[in-house]
């Protein structure tokens, strides 16, 4: 290869680099503070090691999962306030239905579950394309009557679950310090959402998400993506609903606290709350970010309930951050 | 360009977890944990932020910390906060990551966190479950003997009336396992009461062991003409608030039987206020947060922790609630005994001690919570 040969493709793999960290920015800022949060914990608790990793990766998988779910419907221009109670519902219909049933039967479960987020998901879209009210009110509405059949399924928390799937969420695969349930968490996303985001659906959510009059000027069917936004969503909190049952081996009918920590993760994970912009590994990575900060914040003994503080002034300056951002954008 | 951004990122993660991780000591058990110190101790409460019981057990698990000395117990890290079986899962995996050598913890659910508690047993941390049991083999149990709780309360309520009457039979959290025991020893004294009728149902009508549900349900009831064709009430602790809807509605009391919480014992030693009620308060003591603390360390130092028998699951040691009624001047006295402790919140129980099983002066309780 001549000299000139060789700059020129250093220069073009140099302007490469430097596109792939633009485009991926936040999120490569997101893994430099999970660095910083992680480093901390070893700094400040030195036994922090192999064994806390699969915890971590264990722990976040149901809020991760949900901010999946949450990401797809806000990329698209929507939100969700649905999703903790889609969890509790699917979380309750799995644990009952594989409760002292054999293992085998657990696919079927698994299978029918994903098919009843698939419907709750598809209710959620029909009623805000039909209705026009804004999603929030609808979504908001529907996490009452989703809790509700939830408690009428199960009034009480309990039933179990098949052995393989409490399996999936729990310890190491390959090599100790890679948790199975990340492994698992990251297949399972990727098989579902890579498809979709490469394909002319993936491009609608997006592009229904920046502009929604161009979108339909450019021959996007609005109500129909934004329809299948809520549907994919909604596969996604069947499966938040699965991680809950497979970490815990029960089904609780009351919500937890997934619906606003997965709008939180959602925003520290850089998809704009206007829509349009984003992505899910960011999401995802936001999940580990604030669950660390806890970790550090219980390892130097810190009042729990700070951490919730802390979470909330790391939101806003992210906002701020944002937008400052997006004004620096503006004026260039 | 996009996806090789993504899969570079993800490396990255991977690349961190590697680092940590591999240069991370895994908690293995320790043999020599045994009999020397000082320990550090986990505490997780999953839920009841606020709620008087909740706030006291963990004010008595400091105070334990405290009377132990640092010479036992180097010290206490507390993870209270409202959350659910996952989160409280989490919670427990922070603190196995923190090193500690013994968690205490009030479980959201007896088997939901089963997985963390194995993880725990692996690293040779001691795990001790508290107010209520929890199924893991390796965990020991520590509650107040809640069917017993139920049982004494409604016996004496039932006798109160003669064995005959109609009882409105206000109750907790659904599904929580001290409810669902409570609801065995109340239904073990129905059954030997049979003049007895329960409303609204014999599954009777659940507070959510939340004061505002309890007084709503009350006015209700009230307003619905209900109350007038009563002749008691069984309460699971939120007799107060039931007591002063009744006084807001102008009606005549009928004998309650509730928990020693501290409004509703006041409420029964205050006639001008509050004049011809009758009724008992059952202990259902909060120190189970200290006693935890106490059966922890007692573990850790081999001693032997003699597990209750007729407890119905091994590791388990019951505690035995006590009642007291203001019908007689000695009852009253005894009463009054309870309330001894300053700066008490209304809303705790007011038994403040275990005899065996915690070390502090129960006037320290109050003032372990300050700054926490």
């Amino acid at each position: 290869m001549s000299t000139t040969a060789t700059l020129a493709s250093r220069g073009r793999s140099l302007v490469g680099r430097r596109d792939v960290l633009r485009r991926n920015g936040w999120t490569f800022g997101l893994l430099g503070l999970l660095a910083v949060l992680l480093l901390f914990a070893k700094i400040v608790e030195p036994s922090y090691g192999v064994l806390a990793i699969q915890g971590l990766g264990t722990s976040v998988l149901p809020l991760a999962i949900a901010a999946v779910a949450q990401a797809v419907v806000v990329i698209s221009g929507g939100i969700d306030l649905s999703i903790g109670s889609m969890m509790a519902l699917t979380s309750v219909v799995a644990a009952s239905a594989m409760y002292k049933q054999p293992d085998e039967f657990g696919i079927v479960v698994v299978i029918g579950v994903l098919a009843l987020g698939l419907a709750l998901g598809a209710v959620n879209g029909a009623l805000v394309v039909t209705t026009k009210v804004p999603d929030i009110v609808v979504t908001l509405a529907m996490s009452f009557v989703w809790a509700g059949f939830a408690l009428i399924v199960r009034p009480a928390p309990g039933g179990g679950a098949s052995s393989w799937l409490m399996d999936l969420a729990v310890g190491p695969i390959l090599v100790d310090w890679i948790p199975k349930a990340t492994v698992v968490m990251l297949i399972v996303v990727a098989v579902v959402w890579i498809p979709i985001a490469r394909s002319r659906l993936g491009l609608s959510f997006y592009a229904l998400g920046s502009n929604a009059l161009a979108a339909f000027r450019s021959g996007v069917p609005v109500g129909r993506t934004k329809w299948a936004s809520y549907v994919v969503g909604g596969l996604f909190a069947a499966l938040g609903g699965l991680a809950l049952t497979a970490s815990t081996g029960i089904g609780t009918p009351v919500p937890g606290p997934y619906t606003l920590e997965s709008v939180a993760a959602v925003v520290l994970g850089g998809v704009s709350l206007a829509g349009g912009r984003g992505g899910v590994l960011g999401p995802m990575i936001a999940v580990v970010v604030l669950q660390m900060v806890r970790t550090d914040m219980t390892f130097m003994s810190i009042d729990t309930n700070l951490a919730i503080v802390a979470q909330g002034v790391i939101l806003i300056g992210v906002v701020m951050f944002g937008s400052l951002l997006e004004i620096r954008r503006a004026s260039r | 360009m996009r996806q090789l951004g993504k899969a570079r990122a993800l490396a990255a993660l991977v690349a961190i977890a590697v680092v940590v991780g591999a240069c991370g000591s895994s908690a293995t058990p320790s043999a020599s944990a045994q009999s020397t110190g000082p320990f550090a101790i986990g505490y997780s409460n999953g839920g009841g932020v606020g709620n008087g019981f909740r706030e006291e057990q963990v004010c008595t698990a400091k105070a334990e910390v405290a009377a132990l000395g640092t010479s036992k117990i180097s010290g206490i890290t507390v993870i209270h906060r409202n959350t659910d079986a996952a989160g409280q899962l989490s919670d427990l995996r922070d603190l196995i990551a923190k090193n500690v050598k013994a968690i205490v913890f009030n479980p959201n659910d007896p088997d939901a966190l089963n997985p963390a508690l194995a993880e725990a047993h692996k690293a040779g941390i001691v795990t001790v479950s508290v107010d209520a049991y929890v199924t893991d083999p390796n965990t020991w149990n520590l509650y107040n003997n809640q069917v017993k709780y139920a049982y004494l309360g409604a016996s004496w309520l039932f006798k109160q009336l003669g064995g005959k009457g109609t009882v409105w039979y206000t109750r907790g959290l659904a599904g929580h396992p001290a409810d669902s025991d409570r609801d065995i020893g109340f239904k073990q004294a129905l059954k030997e009461n049979p003049g007895i009728t329960v409303v609204p149902d014999v599954n009777g009508v659940f507070t959510g062991w939340d004061p505002k549900t309890a007084t709503q349900i009350t006015n209700d009831f009230i307003s619905s003409g209900q109350y007038d064709k009563i002749q008691g009430i069984w309460a699971s602790g939120m007799g107060a608030q039931i007591v002063d809807a009744i006084k807001a509605a102008n009606k005549k009391f009928v004998p309650i039987a509730d928990a020693d919480i501290g409004a509703f014992v006041k409420q029964l030693l205050d006639p001008a206020d509050y004049p011809g009620l009758v009724g008992a308060a059952v202990t259902n003591t909060a120190s189970v947060g200290g006693a935890g603390v106490s059966m922890a360390y007692k573990l850790l130092t081999g001693q032997t922790v003699t597990p209750s028998t007729g407890a119905g699951r091994p590791n388990t040691v019951l505690l035995d609630p006590q009642i007291l009624d203001n019908t007689t001047d000695q009852g009253k006295a005894d009463l009054q005994k309870w309330i001894s402790v300053p700066g008490m919140d209304p809303l705790w129980p007011l038994s403040l001690s275990i005899p065996g099983w915690t070390d502090y002066n129960p006037a320290t309780v109050p003032s372990s919570c300050k700054g926490a």
